[in-house]
């Protein structure tokens, strides 16, 4: 999609404006709501009741005069009030009905709590699309099927339409889920460790509202300052993308994603190394990363880096002071910190002079600043209030073990009172369990981030840091190379197409290539052997010739391939041996002759590869190459278009940098020629939709300066 | 059996009445079970059940649950009494 062409399409534009009704309605109708107590429909309008609705609820039941005290409608239509919202309860068969009403009586805004849609098959899947068109047909937008309902915690409304047991606490995390199911747990899980929201979303099986939709609402909702998401399928990884980016660059808000469906062989049969590397969990980890997207692991990895966030300010850097009560607790926590790219800040002389004229003399007064077992809230107190003012201390970690003496509570509530009103950083640990319950329960409630293992903490920080270093650097746009020739790369790939080829030979991939300025080695072709001793003299030895054929894709399976030619005599056996085996192996095969071309032998082989995913679009691969490209793996992904400071990123981010950069005094191969190449490639891709994968494999760097060749080139069309 | 829709739709009406109980004159010829007339998912299994017991037929079960309307159960039970 391009970029923020979502922004204007119509159902956008339509869900903006009604999504506040959404959220901000000043009456709402519980459609097909009843009497029976321990229903979705009863529990619903009890919910609303419940939370202390600030506008006028309707209930609206075929079968009952009134619910909960309330009179009950029998038609959306009687209502003699405007409706803001609706919350569709019925059960799906009659769905429609209740839509079509609810488009007659003007409601924009529409919540459908119902299952037995698309995920329970075709008829499931008809009904949802007629829910659909009606909402179309009246301007309206609707959250679900198939969901749990929404929630804003905004004491301007107070809105429970959900059938959540409760109503979260008021806060500035504005969740949104796939799934209705993992809610009720997210909800639990967060009111044991008074986490609050600012809106709750599940949006089940997004017929209409999408979760770029919802996106982009709570990217301009003033109550929602970290946004989480959980998702089981990306249905518009590019709108995702471009949703996120969005949102980081103007406004800063990080997202966090949970993405289920890890372990999916998504590598399904591919014919390119590329296509079988790139499986959708592996691009979506890129394209996440790529659009700054933090993707979390699980629920408990998503709410630690989440409170974060969502409570303390950005850390201005990576030094951090640990004050603890107990050595072996510090020590771990400095190891975990060091490993996460933290580094431990150096105090400087005022600070060093507090803790020496205050601290017992058994104290440690260089970081980690350890207070001794037998600390009180005043010794915490002093320490935290050092590392604070100190210029060069830019987070604090507080760690506390229950010892004897310790009093746990206190030291809480002083670690509240003495961070209050400073714009650094301050986490806690408090370890243990059963003893350190009732401080750590005085920590959350005052909004310092808590974190049973120190592990943990340092974790959760040094990511809360890297999205705040790295949120200037996105947006930059890619490289347009202007020197390309579109049209005659896409003549080859629409000849071939026309042919009824399904991949290109190597001369055609040449000129495809060739048409984007990659570095190509130009061959020839030879159809006798007379032909191929000449040529190959012609080019220099030593040479490689290859079977040309439009129906030969993998040429080295029939050893269609000699590699090293070095003299004519080698050069009229290798073009006999070729046609031989072709000939042989592949029987049916129109033979077009023996591509050859010259043979570069000195040189670093890495991989770079395009595949096309369904929900991301074009991917760039770049990895290690040859033959252990695919036993070790050693590949990155970037979704076109890739800018240089990604495809610097993408190469920084493989194990084959290290050979590259000359590790322990190697050569040092030519990187800046592989940035040029990838970004080229990347332009191929978005401009000729035609190749389905691409594998240049190898791509041979030369020295630093030098610069690279395409040895081999493999192009599928689809 | 032979039985005109007629009394078939008057036999139909009258379970209805009894199951969700409603005025049988409150039962519009095409009003639908859960939308107009508020059966819950268990009613309208209690309809069905009622349907067979007042007509003596035994209805395939799946097709009698997608059945949603006063006329389309009418139209249903003929199809075993006609």
């Amino acid at each position: 999609m391009d970029t923020r062409s979502c922004l204007l399409t119509p159902r956008f534009t339509i869900h903006r404006n009604n999504l506040e009704k959404l959220f901000y309605p000043r009456s709402v109708a519980v459609v097909g709501t009843n009497n029976i107590k321990g229903t979705v429909p009863y529990d619903i309008l009890f919910n609303i009741l419940k939370a202390e609705f600030r506008g006028i609820l309707f209930p609206v039941s075929p079968g009952e005069k009134s619910i909960c005290s309330v009179r009950a409608y029998k038609y959306v239509i009687d209502i003699d009030h405007p409706v803001d919202l609706a919350i569709l309860v019925f059960p799906a068969q009659v769905c429609h009905l209740a839509m079509e009403q609810c488009g007659q009586k003007g409601i924009k805004a529409v919540v459908i709590i119902s299952a037995g849609f698309k995920e329970t098959g075709e008829k499931g899947w008809e009904r949802e699309m007629q829910l659909r068109e009606i909402a179309v047909k009246y301007d309206m937008s609707f959250i679900g099927p198939n969901c749990l309902g929404v929630i804003n915690t905004d004491p301007a409304v107070n809105l429970n339409a959900s059938f959540a047991r409760r109503m979260p606490e008021e806060g500035s995390i504005g969740f949104l889920s796939q799934s209705g199911a993992l809610c009720t747990a997210v909800l639990d899980y967060a009111r044991a460790k008074h986490i609050g929201f600012s809106k709750f979303i599940s949006f089940g099986n997004k017929a209409d509202i999408s979760e770029i939709d919802l996106l982009y609402y709570l990217k301009d909702d003033e109550k929602t300052k970290v946004i989480l998401l959980y998702l089981e399928e990306v249905s518009d990884g590019q709108g995702l993308m471009q949703a996120a980016q969005d949102i980081i660059v103007d406004t800063g808000k990080p997202i966090l994603i949970l993405k289920s469906g890890r372990t999916e062989a998504g590598a399904t049969a591919a014919a390119s190394h590329t296509g079988s590397l790139a499986g959708s969990d592996e691009i979506c980890n890129a394209a996440f990363r790529q659009a700054g997207i933090i993707r979390c692991g699980n629920i408990e990895e998503m709410f630690n880096i989440a409170i974060a966030f969502a409570y303390q300010p950005l850390p201005k850097s990576g030094r951090i002071a640990i004050v603890t009560n107990a050595g072996g607790p510090g020590v771990l926590t400095t190891d975990a910190a060091i490993m996460e790219g933290l580094e431990l800040a150096s105090f400087n002389e005022e600070t060093t002079q507090l803790y020496k004229k205050y601290l017992p003399a058994t104290a440690n007064i260089k970081n980690p600043v350890d207070v001794i077992g037998d600390a009180k809230a005043d010794r915490y107190n002093l320490a935290i209030s050092g590392a604070i003012c100190d210029p060069g201390v830019d987070g604090i970690f507080v760690i506390l073990t229950p010892q004897s003496m310790t009093n746990i509570d206190a030291i809480a509530n002083e670690i509240v009172q003495v961070t209050n009103g400073y714009n650094k950083p301050v986490y806690a640990s408090f370890m243990g369990e059963a003893d350190v319950r009732s401080g750590v329960d005085i920590l959350q409630r005052n909004k310092i981030p808590h974190y049973i293992l120190p592990e943990s903490m340092c974790r959760s920080f040094a990511r809360v840091y890297r999205f705040g270093s790295e949120r200037h650097e996105r947006n930059t746009k890619p490289k347009d190379f202007k020197d390309v020739n579109k049209e005659a790369a896409r003549a080859v790939l629409l000849d071939s197409l026309n042919q009824g080829l399904t991949f290109l030979s190597e001369d055609k991939a040449v000129k495809v290539l060739g048409a984007y300025h990659l570095p190509v080695l130009q061959g020839k072709i030879a159809t006798t052997p007379a032909q191929a001793m000449a040529l190959a003299a012609e080019i220099g030895f030593p040479v490689a010739m290859k079977v040309l054929s439009d129906e030969i894709f993998h040429k080295s399976d029939i050893k269609g391939v000699v590699l090293n030619v070095t003299n004519v005599g080698e050069a009229d056996k290798a073009f006999r041996a070729i046609i031989h085996q072709a000939s042989a192996l592949m029987p049916n095969a129109r033979i077009r002759g023996v591509y050859i071309t010259r043979m570069v032998n000195s040189g670093q082989e890495v991989i770079l590869g395009i595949k096309r995913d369904p929900s991301f679009g074009a991917v760039i691969m770049f990895g290690l190459g040859g033959i252990f490209v695919e036993l070790y793996r050693d590949v990155s992904f970037g979704v076109a278009p890739v800018n240089e400071s990604l495809a610097e990123s993408m190469i920084h981010g493989t194990k084959a940098y290290g050979l590259l950069n000359g590790a322990r005094g190697t050569t040092k191969f030519d990187t800046t020629g592989i940035k040029t190449c990838i970004m080229r490639l990347s332009q191929l891709a978005v401009d000729l939709p035609q190749i389905k994968e691409l594998d240049i494999n190898p791509l041979i760097v030369l020295q630093e300066g030098s610069g690279c060749f395409v040895a081999d080139a493999k192009i599928v069309l689809g | 059996m032979i039985m005109d829709k007629d009394e078939i739709k008057s036999r139909i009406k009258h379970v209805i009445g009894q199951v969700l109980e409603k005025e049988e004159s409150d039962i519009a010829d095409d009003a639908n079970f859960v939308f107009d007339l508020g059966a819950s998912s268990m009613q309208s299994l209690q309809l069905i059940a009622a349907f067979e017991e007042e007509f003596s037929i035994e209805m395939e079960q799946e097709k009698a649950m997608e059945v949603q309307t006063v006329a389309g159960a009418v139209d249903f039970v003929s199809t075993y009494l006609i």
